[in-house]
């Protein structure tokens, strides 16, 4: 194993090197960190299992009758639904990074991390490495559920690809946006707005209902709302199968609000530290 | 300049504004390798902020600072790797256990496994919290938290050990047992300890020398017994009753200056010390006042702050209450 050491001889003598820490260990480490206090907290991981079984549930049979308007895409609500509350899924646990962080700066423990040399990056991007790992749960979860209540899956594998795909772009720039939020207002309670956000986005959006059959200025802010070519990307190989044209917007739209969102994080995380 | 001979801590010229309040305003300091410098002031002093601002979470609105010879803003990393820190509220995670914690600290440092357990066992010995590790900190008394997170701070054997209020919340045993542990700390290993306290009592017994700040600035500095032997004269309390109170002040002033006091108590600094004592309860008889307690002390570091400020450190009444 390779130790980046920077060799000191200074105030103290020869007494200590002092060890540069590396990256992708902090992340890991954070990241361990993430899962245990996740676990040891039951009421943030029942949420976590509970929230993408009750929407897939609840949205596939209160909306069923969807299926029996002319032009729906599908004749399988929990095709359709499935994906949503699986990216519903995944956005709560963007959010859920916005609370962890919240709390960390409330209660000091964030001052514990950005006293380390440990680089400013790693510090930030634990958080955003451990929202994809807990995305895949809401996922997994909702392809569960879809393949016990008779979801129709044309395009197979890939489409369990194309869902994880979209929710990991969610969760991340949910948790970006979150993170952004939380550093500028240093406490929990900026989940609060930040929610606000992501609800808007993800219900403006074909979420529900095809672009086509919606009515008055929907369609118009749903097509122009970049959740609504990510939701496509998600979904498409549960109502057919995997096409170029549905998934390259999708990935552009990841692709912007990744950046922009991590712009905007990076922006306010320097606002903590100098 | 060799990084041999550079100073642990120098500050100059120090400033940090929050907004219109300069909460630290324009502080110099010079802290000798292997001392424990004291930072004595009451609550919103500056204490905290200046310990931020060296520690790098805080920039200075102006001024500069070195630690270790590297300065705060521009080699604020260098910074960190030197540096050991427990701030006021033993930032401490409730959900991980002592073990996961020094494992925490370890990754941030960069310190390789082997030398990290290594150093973990040995830390965990050393504050007595062997046993607790397995536990989770949610599990620990506010004295065991700050043994630990003193353990945290030293993960990385810094050169620089900062800590801000350690004893603040704790009972009188733990505190000791902590002082013990820093002294050790700084005896055994030459560690340069910052210490911020609201505590007299904790910079007398701990520091080489003392910084006093109030509102932003520091107003006395020195070692301890110079602080106190510049204040001159030990001070005489007398508690009387209310309505004696006038008489009993305008009685004193023949025998010193008036020194800041709670209602119902006189305070002088009794020129000529206890030689003087008989004259004092004769001259309190004959004006006919009622003496319900006196006492006579030496110069305290309250009388320092007092001394330079014109008023006391706060608790510092309580915390000078004679036993009943």
């Amino acid at each position: 194993m390779t130790v980046d050491v920077a060799q000191r001889a200074d105030t103290a003598g020869d007494r200590v090197d002092h060890h540069r820490p590396r990256p992708w260990s902090i992340v890991w480490r954070l990241t361990a960190r993430s899962w245990l206090n996740l676990v040891r907290i039951p009421a943030a991981t029942i949420p976590m299992v509970i929230m993408p079984l009750f929407f897939t549930v609840a949205f596939a049979g209160a909306f069923s009758a969807l299926v029996l308007i002319p032009g729906y895409p599908t004749d399988n609500i929990l095709s359709w639904m499935g994906p949503f509350a699986a990216l519903q899924g995944a956005a709560f646990t963007g959010l859920g990074a916005s609370f962890a962080l919240g709390r960390d700066i409330e209660g000091g423990f964030y001052d514990r991390l950005l006293l380390s040399p440990a680089s400013r990056l790693s510090i930030a991007g634990a958080n955003v490495f451990f929202v994809l790992f807990r995305t895949v749960i809401p996922v997994a979860i909702v392809l569960l559920i879809g393949a016990i209540g008779g979801m129709d899956i044309p395009a197979g594998i890939l489409a369990a690809v194309m869902l994880l795909l979209g929710a990991w772009g969610v969760a991340a720039i949910a948790a970006l946006w979150g993170m952004g939020v939380t550093y500028r207002i240093q406490k929990q309670s900026a989940g609060g707005l930040v929610q606000v956000g992501v609800f808007i986005a993800m219900f403006l959006s074909i979420g529900m209902m095809p672009v086509d059959l919606m009515q008055g200025w929907l369609p118009h802010v749903a097509k122009y709302n970049p959740m609504t070519y990510i939701m496509e990307l998600a979904r498409q190989g549960f109502i057919g199968e995997v096409a170029w044209e549905s998934t390259w917007p999708g990935l552009v739209s990841i692709a912007c609000g990744v950046t922009f969102f991590a712009i905007f994080a990076w922006r306010m995380f320097q606002r903590v530290t100098p | 300049m060799t990084r041999a001979a550079v100073q642990p801590i120098e500050a100059e010229a120090l400033v940090r504004c929050f907004d219109e309040i300069r909460a630290v305003d324009g502080i110099d300091i010079v802290v000798d390798k292997g001392e424990i410098f004291g930072f004595l002031g009451p609550n919103g002093a500056g204490k905290s902020t200046a310990v931020r601002v060296l520690t790098t979470l805080l920039k200075p609105t102006s001024g500069t600072a070195r630690v270790a010879g590297y300065d705060v803003e521009s080699q604020a990393d260098k910074v960190r790797e030197v540096i050991g820190v427990a701030l006021q509220d033993a930032a401490i995670d409730p959900l991980m256990t002592g073990k996961e914690l020094l494992r925490l600290q370890a990754t941030l440092h960069g310190i390789p496994r082997r030398l990290a357990a290594r150093r973990a066992k040995d830390l965990l010995e050393r504050v007595g919290l062997t046993e607790a590790a397995p536990r989770l900190v949610g599990q620990y008394s506010g004295g065991m938290r700050r043994r630990l997170d003193l353990a945290l701070a030293l993960m990385n054997e810094p050169d620089v050990l900062f800590l801000d209020e350690p004893t603040t919340g704790l009972d009188p045993m733990s505190r000791r047992n902590l002082w013990e542990e820093v002294r050790r700390l700084n005896r055994e290993y030459g560690t340069t300890v910052f210490l911020t306290t609201q505590y007299l009592e904790e910079a007398d017994q701990l520091a080489n020398r003392i910084a006093i700040i109030d509102h932003g600035k520091i107003v006395r500095e020195g070692d301890p017994a110079a602080l106190k032997k510049s204040v001159g004269s030990p001070t005489l309390r007398v508690d009387v009753a209310d309505e004696q109170q006038a008489i009993a002040e305008q009685t004193l002033q023949a025998f010193g200056e008036e020194r800041p006091s709670r209602v119902g108590r006189v305070s002088i600094g009794l020129e000529g010390g206890a030689e003087r004592m008989a004259d004092v309860v004769r001259a309190l008889d004959e004006a006919g006042i009622v003496i319900e307690h006196m006492e006579l002390d030496s110069p305290s570091l309250d009388d320092v702050f007092a001394d330079a400020t014109g008023r006391r450190l706060e608790g510092a009444a309580d915390a000078e209450e004679p036993a009943e």
